[in-house]
């Protein structure tokens, strides 16, 4: 096995584990928050999060798979560490940036959902008058 | 508050047109229909001014509060729950002003734009 197929194996190696280390995290934490948001409705925060999850694999495989490629000959075991922590390191980016889209996505739902319960008329009335009980 | 009883003008095209459509919105807060100084509407509220209420849109909510003119067209936004983040939206101090004189310039001339729209009938 060649120093640069070596790299590849380990590059994705390590983003697989990455990426599911933090979709894991992000599926076990973000419970809380969506039943929160959805009003204690358990089997739908559980739905929205799973579906969060899938766009979170697809997203950062995808990212993975196409930033896969070197571009150069890597020949000693020197430039393959070198290559390998550009490329993790992007990696580490682009996870980071999902997470706190994800993060914002989640605080967002909630501003909203609690928005929402907001009772409170927007105007103070002109005045008041004595209001006749229907018989 | 439940409920907001909306005096509206039962001569004017453009403010039926607006009952047939609130009617049929879903709604936080129940609306009932009252003609402005109508027997029903002195009835209900016997100490309200009921010749302010013919110059523009009266609103009294089931604890007595009064909303006139453009904070009651607000009130009805803030009814409806789709328009509910609108009327919250429109009523902050930088939009006030803007949403008044809209508001009063389409309430001063409801029968002119009843006719240009052809809905007096």
């Amino acid at each position: 096995m060649t120093i640069g197929i070596t790299t590849y194996l380990v590059y994705l190696a390590i983003s697989i584990a990455l990426t599911i280390w933090v979709a894991r995290t992000l599926h076990k934490n973000g419970r809380v928050f969506l039943v929160d948001v959805f009003h204690g409705n358990e089997s739908l925060a559980d739905s929205v999060n799973h579906l969060l999850v899938v766009g979170f694999y697809l997203i950062n495989f995808g990212y993975v798979s196409l930033a896969l490629k070197l571009g150069y000959e890597v020949t000693t075991a020197q430039e393959g560490i070198e290559a390998l922590s550009v490329k993790v390191g992007m990696v580490l980016l682009v996870l980071g940036g999902m997470h706190f889209f994800n993060l914002f996505i989640f605080s967002r739902m909630r501003r909203r959902s609690h928005g929402r319960q907001n009772n409170h008329p927007p105007v103070t009335p002109d005045a008041f008058t004595p209001v006749q009980q229907e018989a | 508050m439940l409920a907001l009883t909306v005096l509206y003008d039962p001569e004017c095209g453009l403010c039926r047109r607006a009952h047939e459509w609130l009617a049929e919105q879903t709604k936080h807060v129940e609306l009932n229909f009252v003609p402005c100084a109508s027997e029903e509407a002195r009835k209900r509220f016997p100490q309200l001014n009921h010749d302010l209420s013919k110059k523009d849109l009266t609103l009294v909510g089931d604890d007595g509060a009064v909303y006139f003119g453009p904070k009651a067209w607000l009130m009805v936004l803030w009814s409806l729950t789709r328009y509910r983040d609108w009327s919250y939206r429109l009523a902050r101090p930088e939009l006030l002003p803007s949403t008044k004189r809209v508001v009063s310039m389409i309430s001063q001339h409801r029968y002119q734009i009843s006719r240009v729209a052809g809905i007096n009938g």
